[in-house]
């Protein structure tokens, strides 16, 4: 009577845990997604994100015109159905010139993104592993690079290594004859890429740092690290999947930043060069005409604003769908 | 007190003498040749025997054959004596120039902050009080907006929507003092750019608070909310705002950069901008210098100032 009893339970309890099982088949990610579709704000983001990736990949087939195509006939022209945003002030298709700029924009924030986040995991990594005496001088580091702003840093850093860098692809075209090294327009943005990620990647090592120090706290480290599993494989299997949320909420708002700062270099006219088009530089050689000639000032900055708007707001859609915690508590 | 206070300046003089060490070994790794730029305005009036030996007495001056840490020792004992060196565009002392045009970006970059402050924390409270409503997402996601917006974006469409969209300004140019209406564009948009950061820490304050005994005690006596808002809430939730002021201070001078351009303003950032595109080394580490002390020093206040706010933190 009692065993049968006990066998009952047993089985409903089996069936529980069944229930249980076939709920969680619902991923984290799967949840992810759920919820990151259904905040209206963010999925403006995604495709916004979309639209710019597209813009980026595929902007030299869309553009009616390239980049350096001037119509001479029709300088500083207002929208037509020709040039649908208009020609600038020496007769170059607008819309194109956004285009190009889209490209400008996603390519830096994606180089600089990819090695700041290198950078900044290993640094994070030596922080959060090397014992005290490596945490300290790593946060020393990071301390003295954020405290100059980032822009100035940056520019400072383009500045400077400029001329190193175009002297050192000459020497390498003049050595090695390399097709390669013979057109210097890319340098610019090799430079551009140098000065924002020197900048960007504290705050990734602060924060996989911060992420190794609590996480080492929680308890199925523990229990992994008492059952004997190595350092290494804790890292890979329990500490990096529990990490990667808040990276990739990070990634997506540097990603905004990294634009930005590449705007605001080419802005200085220390990054993107004319005639490359960079929607900073597009700003900068029209501001002085913005009372006459605003759609050539308003475009290039309306879809700079569009874009990081967007990218933020699916980042922040991001925040809450990875950290379902948090719950918009932040 | 006194312990604590040596502390903290022990923290911050390393790091500004880093800054110091990053800032100069960037200028003199490259090789850039300010001297050269400097003979493009000769260009043509000097034979070549002549050019040259101008160029070497110009690099002379200016002590720029000399090698690194030499070079290093005697710019620290200008730093010391006040001397920030000359420019290269215009032959200006760099520090005059600071000195003449920093008064009026700290105006407006006070007046930028307390704009800031002034719009954050109600805007805060109300994103906390109406939590996850229309009006809540609309608070942070709106200026969250503003936050990687930058100046030279901002500044030109204000300027469209404003003067010739809406035709309600003239254009605002220049600088005649603080209390004039022209400055009210600028310092807006200079208080834009910090402001979702107080916004954020607000209202993030103002939900832990919110949820506190002693807040709850108040409702139950039947205290009226605005009493309660003003009396037991702001007063504790203020206290981490203070925290931001370092990233004000970042934002301000950023946006500075770009706004004083744009608005014809004679202040500090303008400096800043006209140094990077003229490659004047001088004024841009002068420029930087100045930067990273101002974001220095705002931080170390901020350190200073905190334990006096909330005693809970305990001075060591």
């Amino acid at each position: 009577m009692s065993e049968s009893s006990e066998t009952v339970s047993n089985e409903s309890l089996r069936e529980e845990l069944a229930g249980e099982s076939a709920l969680q088949t619902r991923s984290l990610w799967k949840d992810a997604v759920g919820r990151l579709l259904r905040n209206r704000l963010s999925v403006i983001g995604l495709i916004i994100t979309l639209f710019l990736l597209v813009g980026a990949l595929f902007g030299p087939y869309i553009a009616p015109y390239s980049y350096t195509e001037q119509d001479l006939l029709n300088v500083a022209k207002m929208p037509s159905p020709d040039h649908w945003l208009g020609t600038d002030e020496i007769g170059r298709d607008l819309f194109s010139r956004v285009l190009w700029g889209a490209r400008t924009a996603t390519l830096v924030a994606i180089f600089t993104t990819f090695i700041s986040v290198i950078i900044g995991v290993v640094v994070g990594a030596i922080a959060g592993y090397g014992g005290p005496l490596a945490d300290n001088i790593t946060g020393r580091i990071i301390d003295i690079v954020m405290s100059v702003p980032g822009l100035l840093l940056a520019a400072l850093i383009a500045v400077s290594i400029k001329e190193p860098v175009v002297t050192w692809a000459e020497n390498i075209y003049d050595t090695t004859g390399f097709p390669l090294f013979a057109d210097t327009t890319w340098l610019d943005l090799l430079v551009v890429f140098g000065g924002l990620a020197f900048v960007s990647w504290p705050g990734y090592a602060r924060l996989i740092r911060g992420q190794i120090f609590s996480l080492r706290e929680e308890q199925y480290i523990e229990a992994a690290k008492s059952v004997g599993v190595s350092e290494l494989k804790i890292a890979l299997r329990h500490l990096l999947p529990n990490a990667i949320g808040p990276v990739i909420v990070t990634l997506t708002f540097s990603f905004s930043s990294a634009m930005v700062l590449e705007s605001s270099l080419s802005y200085l006219g220390i990054g993107v060069q004319p005639p490359q088009a960079s929607w900073g530089n597009m700003i900068a050689s029209n501001i002085g005409s913005w009372s006459y000639r605003p759609w050539l000032v308003a475009v290039p900055a309306l879809t700079l604003a569009i874009v990081t708007l967007g990218i933020n707001f699916l980042g922040d859609g991001l925040n809450d769908a990875l950290n379902p915690r948090s719950k918009r508590s932040i | 007190m006194f312990v604590y206070t040596i502390k903290r300046l022990a923290v911050a003089i390393p790091t500004f003498i880093a800054v110091l060490l990053i800032t100069f070994t960037l200028t003199v790794l490259s090789p850039f040749d300010p001297v050269a730029m400097m003979m493009t305005q000769f260009e043509g009036t000097l034979d070549t025997l002549a050019r040259e030996e101008v160029i070497e007495r110009i690099r002379d001056q200016y002590g720029l054959n000399d090698s690194y840490w030499v070079q290093f020792s005697r710019w620290i004992g200008r730093l010391v004596q006040g001397d920030l060196g000359i420019s290269i565009n215009g032959q200006r002392d760099v520090l005059r120039m600071i000195v003449k045009t920093f008064p009026i970006s700290f105006q407006l970059g006070l007046a930028g902050a307390v704009v800031t402050t002034i719009l954050g924390i109600p805007l805060g409270c109300i994103a906390a009080l109406r939590q996850n409503t229309w009006l809540d997402y609309t608070i942070v996601g709106g200026t969250l907006g503003f936050r990687t917006v930058p100046v030279f974006v901002l500044a030109p469409l204000l300027l469209v929507l404003f003067v010739l969209v809406l035709d309600i300004m003239r254009v605002p140019r220049g600088w005649d003092g603080l209390f004039q209406s022209k400055v009210i564009l600028p310092v807006f948009i200079l208080a834009l750019g910090p402001l979702p950061v107080v916004v954020r820490q607000t209202r993030a304050a103002v939900l832990e608070v919110f949820s506190m005994d002693y807040v709850r005690t108040a409702k139950m006596k039947g205290l009226e909310m605005w009493r309660i808002i003003l009396r037991h809430i702001l007063r504790n939730a203020l206290i981490p705002v203070v925290t931001t002021l370092g990233f004000i201070a970042e934002g301000l001078i950023v946006g500075s950069i770009f706004l004083d351009s744009i608005f014809a303003i004679p202040g500090f950032g303008g400096v800043a901008e006209a140094g990077f595109r003229g490659f004047d080394y001088p004024v841009i580490m002068g420029v930087t210098m100045v930067s990273a002390i101002m974001i220095i020093l705002t931080n170390l206040i901020v350190d200073l100032v905190y334990p006096f706010l909330d005693p809970r933190i305990k001075i060591e």
